[in-house]
């Protein structure tokens, strides 16, 4: 059989040599497994020393370039923060620190190439996201800003998202109201008001930026429901007599400051706020009392018109002998007073609506159109020309 | 350098035959585990040293940024000359030379002096890398291992290629581009032999490194997307300048080196210390990036840190500190270098990009990989190892179409501009003669159809007689023809056989009949040339056919032919 003639015909000294061989490779192996065990516990040893004394690095100096940023010194924080990242590298919320530490350094150009990396990684990272919008609001790059704002709002957020969303909601919202943009500050609100927590602290913050963003009537239904649903709010009180103000409805205002006046948290505020309403509240009160409104007796309201007339005709005259002759509107405003009927007494008056009327008009056209040929009037002519600017609502409740 | 390979028994092979096969698989194994841990305990060593030495935030203005490389240098120095001379330089020409001179071997203390010297000398901020000693350091502990189990000479020159794939695959975390480094640059062809060798200790490297370091690629960049292939240009753009920066980096290398070689022994001691205050002043005047493998630097260009400015400033100034560093004969490598200044002008080309035609889409963290390979490719002259090294060394392979461009471009211009790769200029300045590996893989070869003639010898069939074809011989003068059999097999007959068989057989005897047992190789005219050349003491000539059709001849050959034609090559 061939199989037989396989076997190696080795002699009984070759066969001794052939076991000495096996057996020297086995210590041999032996040995090379322990020294790789040996040198496996060493390269362990050394490599966690080194490890733990990397995370210790990494930390503290991530702490470091923290409480640099508190102290208001981003330029050693980005030292800090970029130090930290050698011991702890890719942890991103290092690097979206130390990115913000170079943007607060005004090292602009590092920053956003940063942040534009880190955008490039996590596109879809609602932080990186919110920190280019930012960098590109100091850069004056509004269409791009508003375009990181979004994805920051479209993004993903690590922990409580539904705040941190809200939160970059208003600031958007803010940075439109800063650039003008009231339209689209208007609708970022109007999202945020609708999506708010039933929180009256931050529905009075939505609040006042709607009034920021020229959307008073919006900011008196917030202000108005906090105020009744929280009688304890004396800050929602004064919302909804500011937002009154702006919209032109006084006696709702005076209702508010009267309220707000009285409220027992009012006396807790500091003295120059509260004397800032006390004083809205006084002009309020004497621009109502100017005010010719419907609910006014008959007398007394046309005795308010007279009163209106002669300061309104006063005005004129004087806007017109500042050197305003030939403003055509102007002429044409001394022209319509000269159709009054004169020496008209209360009594007169009162049976004759339409001239209440007339004069009314008059006395709004007078006021508005003075004020751009000669400028912001004082006293009762300012009182008169916001009345004019929503004269139906002054007495609207 | 005497090799200290011992004397094989004499019937070793005889008693265990099968014995070396067995153990090289098992070594390979031992080899990449060991290697992998001491590359592990070199990359922490570095770091504690430059965490003691160049303190935990170097920035400049730091006295200890000169006196740490200096104090370093003079160390390494004393070291180097005195304890460890085979440890200088990079470590990849002395892992040639150990193979192809010294017969694989690599002392023990090489490795241990490797380990040390070049530890202290990256660790305290010399411009060089760990990568190369990391090789060596395979290498030496590959060689090592086989002489203590006294493996044949050949088996020891075998083993030094298997461990500086396992060293360099641990260094990089890459165990395909070390493969692909290792034969591209060390062994110079695939070889079958070591070939699965070689992949095992590599794979046995990287899973002991990744066990420390986690299996998270070196860099990480996001995916490349090319929206616009007009953004490629940019990447021919990055592969001239890396191209040209490879060239000047090597004319650098080329001059210094030398020079600094021929100086007295004592200042030759004092030139890692000069080095090391040069790089160290580099460092305290504003640029401490420069300073050690650079690879925390590389990762922050990689994530648009610096403006391109400063990226093009610490290329040259990196390029400038490898070349002092490496040229006063400091242990370290340049690997780290290389890819420093690579993804330096990467990101700057990067950067560039995105500063004035911000519609291209390119990330600077992909240019600066880009970067890395291209020099890789232009300067260490590895054009496949520097493709897979990226790939590998950022775990992304949507980058691989610029990637390819790039270092494509690089790669040509260097080589036209400057035709002898970096450590082939080493090696001569070393006075060695190692095979060069480019050359190697450019070789031509000669095939059969270089030295093929027609098929001008008269053709006979099988079954005609030997009178038929005497009577056909007899008009030609051709010393031999070709007898055509069944099933595409084929017979070259000289005159004398025909002869002899006409002496004792009749005349009606079919030719066939009167011809030896074996046939004609089956030759075919892609085939090299030097496969011919052992049929001929058999053969007067012989018959090259049509892979298509065996039946049809496409020539014949003869050896003057092979001959004439490697006279002409």
């Amino acid at each position: 059989m061939d199989i037989f003639k396989l076997r190696s015909p080795l002699t009984p000294e070759e066969r001794l040599i052939k076991r000495k061989l096996i057996v020297r490779d086995l210590i041999a192996l032996v040995s090379l497994f322990s020294i790789t065990i040996a040198l496996a516990v060493l390269t362990y040893f050394l490599f966690n020393s080194f490890l733990h004394r990397r995370q210790a690095m990494a930390q503290t100096w991530l702490q470091e370039g923290e409480s640099a940023m508190a102290r208001g010194r981003p330029d050693a924080a980005a030292d800090a923060f970029r130090s930290a990242l050698e011991y702890g590298p890719a942890q991103r919320e290092t690097e979206a620190k130390l990115a913000t530490a170079l943007a607060a350094a005004g090292r602009r150009q590092e920053a956003v190439s940063y942040f534009d990396s880190l955008h490039e990684s996590e596109p879809g990272n609602g932080p990186i996201n919110l920190e280019l919008a930012r960098l590109s609001a100091t850069q004056h790059n509004h269409s791009q800003a508003i375009d990181y704002y979004q994805r920051a709002l479209d993004g993903t957020w690590e922990g409580d998202g539904y705040t941190r969303r809200r939160l970059v909601r208003l600031e958007l919202a803010r940075y439109l109201i800063n650039t003008g943009d009231y339209s689209l500050a208007r609708n970022q609100l109007l999202t945020a008001a609708g999506n708010a927590p039933d929180n009256p602290d931050i529905k009075i913050e939505i609040a006042g930026l709607m009034a920021q963003a020229q959307d008073p009537s919006d900011a008196l239904e917030i202000y108005r429901t906090i105020a009744k649903e929280n009688p304890g709010r004396v800050d929602a009180l004064e919302g909804a007599a500011r937002a009154s103000l702006d919209l032109g409805r006084f006696s709702l205002a005076q209702t508010y400051l009267e309220q707000a006046t009285r409220h027992a948290a009012f006396a807790s505020q500091p003295e120059p706020i509260r004397g800032q309403y006390r004083d809205m509240l006084a002009e309020t009160t004497q621009l109502l009392n100017l005010y010719p409104g419907s609910d006014t007796r008959v007398g007394e309201r046309a005795q308010r018109i007279l009163h209106a007339a002669t300061i309104a005709q006063a005005r004129l005259n004087a806007c017109v002998s500042a050197g305003k002759l030939n403003d055509p509107e102007l002429a044409d405003l001394t022209a319509k007073w000269q159709q009054i009927p004169p020496k008209l007494t209360p009594g007169n008056l009162a049976l004759q609506p339409q001239v209440e009327q007339l004069i009314m008009d008059l006395v709004y056209s007078t006021a508005i159109e003075t004020e751009q040929a000669c400028g912001t009037p004082s006293g009762e002519d300012l009182l008169y020309l916001k009345i004019a600017k929503s004269p139906l609502a002054a007495g609207q409740q | 350098m005497q090799t200290a390979v011992p004397t094989r028994m004499p019937d070793l092979a005889r008693i265990a035959p099968r014995r070396e096969e067995r153990l090289f698989l098992i070594l390979s194994i031992f080899i990449g585990v060991i290697s992998g841990l001491l590359v592990v305990s070199f990359r922490t060593a570095i770091e504690w040293i430059r965490l003691l030495t160049l303190g935990p935030a170097p920035h400049q203005g730091q006295y200890r940024l000169v006196l740490a490389p200096a104090a370093a240098g003079l160390v390494v120095g004393v070291l180097v000359r005195w304890l460890f001379p085979a440890a200088s330089g990079s470590g990849v020409n002395q892992t040639k030379a150990a193979l192809y001179i010294y017969n694989g071997f690599i002392s023990f203390r090489t490795v241990i002096g490797k380990f040390i010297t070049s530890a202290i000398a990256i660790g305290a901020g010399h411009s060089l890398g760990p990568e190369d000693p990391s090789l060596q350091i395979g290498a030496g502990v590959a060689s090592v291992i086989a002489r203590r189990l006294e493996l044949s000479r050949q088996s020891v020159r075998l083993f030094a290629p298997i461990g500086a794939a396992a060293g360099l695959a641990a260094a990089f975390n890459a165990p395909v581009s070390a493969i692909l480094f290792v034969i591209e640059e060390v062994i110079g062809r695939w070889s079958a032999a070591v070939l699965g060798s070689v992949v095992l200790s590599a794979v046995s490297s990287v899973v002991v490194a990744r066990w420390f370091w986690g299996s998270e690629p070196l860099f990480r960049i996001p995916p490349v997307i090319l929206r616009d292939p007009r953004e490629l240009t940019a990447y021919v753009v990055l592969g001239v300048c890396g191209g040209l920066f490879a060239i000047v980096f090597s004319k650098c290398l080329g001059y210094l080196r030398p020079r600094l070689r021929e100086q007295s022994s004592w200042n030759r001691f004092l030139q890692p210390a000069l080095a090391g205050i040069m790089v160290g002043a580099i460092g305290y005047f504003g640029f401490p990036q420069v300073m050690g493998p650079g690879y925390a630097v590389m990762d922050q260009a990689m994530r648009g840190q610096f403006v391109w400015k400063l990226l093009v400033c610490l290329a040259l100034l990196k390029l400038l500190a490898t070349t002092l560093c490496f040229s006063s004969g400091t242990p370290g490598g340049m690997f780290a270098p290389t890819l420093f200044i690579g993804a330096m002008l990467g990101a700057a080309v990067g950067t560039f990009e995105k500063h004035y035609f911000p519609l291209l889409t390119g990330t600077v963290g992909a240019y600066a990989l880009a970067g890395m390979g291209v020099l890789f490719a232009a300067f260490l002259r590895a054009p496949l190892t520097s493709v897979f090294m990226v790939l590998e060394v950022s775990g992304n392979y949507s980058i691989v179409v610029p990637i390819i461009l790039a270092n494509t471009v690089a790669y040509l211009l260097a080589r036209s501009l400057q035709p002898v790769p970096i450590f082939e200029v080493f090696t001569e300045q070393d006075g060695l003669d190692l095979p060069s590996m480019e050359e190697q893989r450019e070789e031509r070869v000669l095939h059969i159809e270089d030295a093929l003639r027609p098929a001008n010898v008269p053709i006979v069939s099988g079954d005609q007689t030997i009178e038929a074809v005497s009577a056909l011989i007899a008009l030609s003068s051709a010393p031999a023809f070709l007898v055509r059999l069944r099933g595409g097999l084929w017979y070259a007959m000289s005159r004398e056989d025909l002869t002899a068989s006409a002496v004792t057989m009749t005349g009606e005897t079919s030719i066939e009949r009167t011809l030896r047992s074996d046939r004609a190789p089956l030759l075919f005219p892609d085939l090299p040339l030097d496969t011919t050349l052992s049929y001929f003491p058999r053969w007067p000539l012989l018959p090259v056919l049509n892979r298509a059709n065996r039946n049809n001849l496409e020539g014949v050959i003869t050896l003057e032919d092979v001959l004439h034609r490697y006279q002409e090559f």
